[in-house]
């Protein structure tokens, strides 16, 4: 009888040296771009439009204000009046602040128009309203 | 005499589990994450002045109002002519007007009562169209 001397088979196996540095390398990139959200804000519902640009996030400063007329910064909710000292501080604190609206889009233009002559007043010029984009 | 060497256990850190810690953490920042991209459309606001009588004064010519109602319906105003438009066709006729006319300002005119919307959408095609001397104004 003939002897069937059975083949040894490569091994297969997936090499899992490298899998730790694969998965810290995702985490590394997690880690860095994670921005643990620093405000809660208000419910908003964004306007679209075609044309917006990114605003520099280290420079901005959110004002909210929904469809009901209610303002919030910093998660404080203030009155019109109130708008220019606290941007004023804003302003001391950093003198490129732009002043980003997250405005509902069935809001009132008037309080809009009644904000931006409070930053006028507050000397924050460089204002941003954020939109979602239109496509 | 007999020196035999003791064989040294191998000190080791086991690094099979090294991964699973990776990927939990790994986890914990994917479901965190939130890529926090702020965009819209920027403007620059003129300084405030107290004294209303120091304005600077335009030309009739450079200047060219667009006017927004409540309903949302856009008159645009220029120093020979008046027409109502839609929104659509905004873009276009601002982006005649600019090429006619670099000096061009744009004076954007929202009814207090009308929505916000409105006024981005009006913003969005102004700075489409090259406009770059704006002014936002309400009546």
């Amino acid at each position: 009888m003939v002897k069937i001397t059975k083949k040894t088979k490569p091994e297969m196996l997936i090499p899992t040296a490298s899998m730790s540095d694969i998965a810290f390398l995702l985490l590394l990139f997690f880690m860095v771009s994670t921005v643990f959200v620093r405000e809660r804000g208000l419910r908003v519902t964004l306007p679209q439009a075609k044309k917006i640009e990114k605003i520099p996030r280290n420079h901005s400063a959110t004002i909210y204000v929904t469809n009901s007329g209610m303002i919030s910064i910093d998660d404080l909710e203030i009155s019109i009046p109130d708008v220019q000292w606290v941007m004023q501080r804003k302003y001391m604190e950093d003198f490129n602040v732009i002043a980003c609206f997250r405005t509902d889009k069935d809001a009132n233009y008037g309080i809009m128009s009644d904000i931006l002559n409070q930053l006028r007043k507050a000397n924050t010029l460089r204002v941003s309203f954020e939109a979602k984009l239109k496509r | 005499m007999n020196l035999r060497r003791k064989r040294k256990s191998m000190g080791g850190i086991p690094t099979a589990s090294m991964s699973d810690i990776a990927f939990l953490l790994l986890v914990f920042f994917l479901s965190t994450t939130k890529f926090d991209i702020k965009k819209g459309l920027g403007l620059v606001l003129p300084p405030f002045s107290d004294q209303q009588t120091q304005r600077v004064r335009i030309k009739e010519e450079n200047l060219t109002k667009v006017l927004i109602n409540r309903e949302g319906q856009i008159q645009l105003r220029t120093y020979n002519s008046v027409e109502q438009i839609q929104i659509n066709e905004l873009e276009a006729k601002v982006r005649e007007l600019v090429k006619g006319n670099p000096e061009m300002v744009i004076s954007l005119q929202t009814d207090r009562q009308s929505k916000y919307q409105y006024m981005v959408m009006a913003l969005d095609r102004l700075q489409s169209a090259g406009a770059e001397k704006i002014s936002l104004s309400t009546n």
